[in-house]
């Protein structure tokens, strides 16, 4: 994984990236190299080769939904039958030319797919995959019981049409089709899984919430990919129609869990796993030649083996033979090195600020940039967590928030950024109402947040999670995706990228932790990434959850410089945090929460001379 | 029209069944048992076996039901239990299932052949009339009358006793339930137990009219599996009997009313109708139907 990982910046980044390419180019000639080997095979060795490719795309549609966004997609045994059946009725029926009909099945299964996906959004987790398998099901009854399908037999896909005389010596035209596809479709996913698209995908699958609070329209995303993703099985279709007979049979549910199988035994998330594991399903029964009964047998007991000893897939356990796990005894090496004076060191502007006697005089003049009226919120049938709170919050101040655990401090951050509507009252952003607007859109105007359990990419590096901050900040990273290592601006862009994230993960103090998987980091550095992505993006009003928590007295002391910095650049800060001795300093103003009311907002000082909540909270 | 609802309801009664042989474990372990309509295939094929030895039916349904006990246990130790200790929520069963699924299936196929062999008639030759309009034979009215048995005794042990609760602690955080004591290991092979009997009684009943043969569990499971779709057992066992009911009308009720091959198709349609409206099931308690019912119960 970090063999391949893009080159930093810097003058060595130009030979890496040439050599790359070169790289690349031997791999596509060696491909074509063996697709010409393929192209002139005996038929039968070819069909096998064949099949297996087509169900390798196959495998490649779902690994893109599956790998990357976590949807078990079942319905691709479906997309997979609609593209074989469009092309087979449409070409022997009524004549249609079969390269005019590639962009319609195309185009159809896409369709479907955006709808499907769109239909079986409102469940998640499991209940994606008994939908979309329930589509596949539905699918397979109408081929069964239709006229124009017909039945159980099926049809005759149309033939392939022939070469030009002048290029018949390169054998097969079907297995160039074919294995050009094949290729097409490994360079999409693998262009993808390189973009920049590719850690925000990851944050939809495992942690959406942060996805959401970068600017990520998630929904949108993943009916998009998911649409790609039938497009994909369609066209596999398309091809899989010119090798034969087209019936029921070979689209219906066992196919849509064979193609999981291929994925999870080849490995999962993985360039080379869903062809590895297409590879074995398709050629076992052609490679084992046993009695049928006992092959099956056999095939079964090998895919619960597989899925039992090989957990991560045979390309998961070649990665960790061979590249070995990376950064296990990493930490220990960072853990001593004490980050925040390193980074205050080099900035003459943070050095200046001591966190003890921040606030300068309170701006009390500035404008209500946020303002919450009347907020009432309540989960499900319980008592309101929200009853009547009112908070206004000028521009460049820090507003502390303050109460007992279960006051409602975390619902009121989460009723202002969006993730949980009121059932009353109104919450206007610079004067405009933002009632209704689902996270991304609230991101988008300059209100980014922070999660009290931080909600990161687990699997990725602190400065991959650090770049999703910078989603809607850099254009084009959905549009560019698909080509993204191959343009010019993504490649730079990419770069650019990972350079503000490395410095912004310095100017919070995380600069020993760029490399770092976030699974392997403590839990105040995640705080630390999570604060990095946010502030990456030159946010305009900052809503910070607890984010002191875990973190070393040394750290809080540089977190407290870091906002009061922000604080001079004019951001406007809503921070939640129990650390009061950290808290009050900063805070132009403090509102403290209790069972849903507020009971005081008023200048630190105010609040700690306050009877009421040195009862309620300090506990006086 | 009285027949068809009658029949409708003794074979929705066996659909019924499997789904809520599918629902128990589902319950207990959060993951669908891809084999169940093979264990329930394990019990016929093992009842016409012992029948044709020579034995009395019965002996041959209990050493049946006894065989699909013990192999979904094993589906549970083999199948299950590894794929779960790696990883809670990944997907793996769903392969790994399956996998045992084929394994069963072309075992069984290639102990008796592929072809039916007899099974018992039980009580099918018994016939019980409803006045003109319809009439049941004694093996439909068992099948009803088992599938409610079944609903109501696994109801109890769910709302009424320890193990029930300890089961829905299981289901929702296993490592929270070991904490508290709790053998998580033996409550999942109780439910797995249970629900292969379940499958298995279910494959008694229809047994007099399938005859035994291996790959009858592919049919019966997958009706099982939309009944409990249908129904919403996901979130209550008993859902999945509703929605076997549901799905035995409309399939009976289309080979009555529209012609004798729509049963192909039909319950099909209603099944993609019903998530379309409800993605949960029908019985949900997200579902339109219930919503109502729910916060009423709750104000």
């Amino acid at each position: 994984m970090v063999a391949m990982n893009p080159a930093r910046t810097g003058p060595a980044a130009e030979p890496a990236s040439h050599r790359r390419a070169l790289a690349g180019l031997v791999v596509v000639i060696a491909y074509l190299v063996l697709t010409w080997f393929v192209a002139q095979a005996s038929l039968s060795v070819q069909s096998v080769i064949l099949v297996a490719a087509v169900f390798a795309v196959l495998a490649i549609s779902l690994d893109l939904v599956a790998g990357m966004l976590g949807l078990y997609s079942l319905g691709q045994g479906g997309f997979f039958g609609i593209g074989a059946y469009m092309t087979t009725i449409l070409s022997s029926r009524y004549g249609w030319d079969v390269f005019l009909l590639l962009p319609a099945v195309l185009a159809v299964t896409g369709l479907a797919g955006a709808i499907v996906g769109a239909m079986s959004l409102r469940v998640s987790g499991l209940y994606f995959a008994i939908t979309t398998f329930i589509v596949t099901l539905v699918l397979t009854v109408l081929e069964t019981n239709l006229e124009i399908t017909g039945g159980l037999q099926g049809l005759l896909g149309p033939a392939f049409p022939d070469l030009p005389e002048a290029l018949a010596p390169l054998g097969a035209p079907v297995a160039w089709c074919i294995m050009l596809a094949l290729l097409f479709c490994i360079g999409l996913v693998w262009n993808i899984r390189r973009s920049a698209l590719y850690p925000v995908l990851l944050s939809i699958r495992d942690a959406e919430p942060f996805a959401e609070a970068a600017g990520a329209r998630t929904a949108l995303i993943k009916v998009g990919v998911f649409s790609l993703s039938a497009a994909m099985a369609g066209g596999a279709g398309w091809l899989f129609s010119f090798l034969g007979v087209v019936s029921p049979g070979q689209f219906d549910w066992s196919v849509s869990l064979n193609v999981l199988v291929m994925v999870l035994v080849g490995g999962i998330n993985t360039t080379l796993g869903p062809i590895v594991g297409a590879m074995f399903v398709s050629m076992f029964p052609v490679l084992v030649n046993i009695n049928p009964w006992l092959q099956e047998i056999l095939y079964g007991a090998l895919s619960i083996a597989a899925i039992a000893l090989l957990p991560e897939g045979v390309i998961g356990l070649g990665r960790r033979l061979f590249l070995g796990r990376r950064g296990i005894a990493a930490p220990v090496a960072h853990g001593d090195a004490p980050p925040p004076e390193a980074v205050a060191a080099g900035d003459p502007s943070i050095e200046q600020v001591d966190a003890a006697k921040a606030p300068a005089a309170p701006r009390a003049s500035g404008e209500v940039v946020l303002e919450c009226r009347g907020i009432e919120c309540g989960y499900g049938l319980g008592p309101k967590v929200l009853k009547g709170v009112d908070l206004a919050v000028r521009r460049g101040e820090i507003h502390g928030l303050i109460g007992p655990n279960g006051s409602g401090k975390s619902t009121l951050a989460n009723v202002i950024a969006g993730r949980l509507g009121p059932s009353a009252g109104t919450v206007t952003v610079r004067g405009q109402r933002v009632n209704g607007l689902p996270p991304s859109s609230r991101a988008r105007m300059g209100l980014r947040r922070t999660f009290q359990a931080a909600e990161l990419v687990r699997e990725l590096t602190t400065t991959q999670n650090v770049t999703v901050g910078l989603y809607d900040r850099v254009p084009g990273i959905v549009r560019r995706a698909a080509l993204w290592p191959m343009l010019p601006s993504g490649r730079r862009d990419g770069a650019m990228m990972r350079g503000r994230a490395r410095d912004a993960l310095g100017a919070v103090g995380a600069a020993g932790w760029t490399g770092e998987r976030v699974g392997d980091v403590p839990h105040g550095i995640e705080q630390l990434t999570q604060l990095a992505a946010v502030c990456i993006a030159g946010p305009d009003i900052l809503i910070l959850d607890e984010p002191a928590t875990g973190l070393s007295a040394r750290e809080v002391a540089h977190l407290a410089r870091i906002l009061a910095d922000l604080r001079r650049q004019g951001v406007t800060m809503v921070i939640i945090e129990h650390q009061t001795r950290f808290l009050f300093p900063l805070c132009d103003q403090v509102t403290v929460l209790n069972l849903g009311e507020v009971i005081l907002t008023g200048t630190a000082d105010e609040v700690r001379a306050n009877p009421t909540v040195r009862q309620v909270y300090l506990g006086e | 029209m009285l027949q068809f609802v009658a029949s409708g309801i003794a074979i929705g009664c066996v659909y019924g069944m499997i789904g809520m042989a599918l629902a128990i474990t589902f319950y207990v372990t959060r993951i669908i048992n891809f084999a169940q309509g093979q264990l329930m295939m394990v019990t016929v094929m093992v009842t016409a076996e012992v029948t044709g030895l020579g034995y009395s039916a019965w002996l041959g349904v209990v050493a049946g039901l006894a065989c699909s006990c013990i192999i979904g246990v094993l589906s549970y130790l083999i199948a299950v239990r590894p794929i779960l200790a790696f990883n809670r929520f990944g997907f793996g069963w769903l392969v790994s299932t399956l996998g045992f699924a084929v394994m069963v299936e072309n075992g069984a196929a290639w102990l008796w052949g592929p072809t039916s062999i007899p099974f018992p008639t039980i009580l099918n030759n018994t016939s019980v009339h409803f006045g003109e309009a319809a009439v049941l034979t004694g093996q439909q009215i068992l099948a009803i009358a088992t599938a409610l048995i079944a609903a109501v005794v696994f109801e109890v042990v769910r709302k009424r006793t320890l193990f029930g609760k300890i089961g829905m602690a299981t289901a929702a955080d296993p490592e929270m339930a070991s904490a508290f004591g709790v053998n998580t290991t033996t409550v999942a092979i109780v439910a797995f137990a249970a629900s292969a009997l379940l499958a298995g009684l279910a494959g008694v009943m229809i047994g007099p009219s399938t005859f035994a043969n291996p790959y009858l569990g592919d049919t019966f499971g997958t009706y099982g599996f939309i009944a409990m779709m249908i129904g919403g057992g996901t979130e209550r066992p008993v859902a999945a009997l509703y929605g076997g009911i549901l799905l035995g009308l409309s399939a009976e009720g289309a080979n009555a009313l529209i012609n004798s091959r729509a049963s192909d198709w039909f319950p099909f349609l209603v099944l993609a109708l019903i998530l379309v409206v409800s993605p949960r099931g029908l019985f949900s308690s997200q579902s339109p139907l219930m919503r109502r019912r729910v916060a009423a119960a709750a104000r």
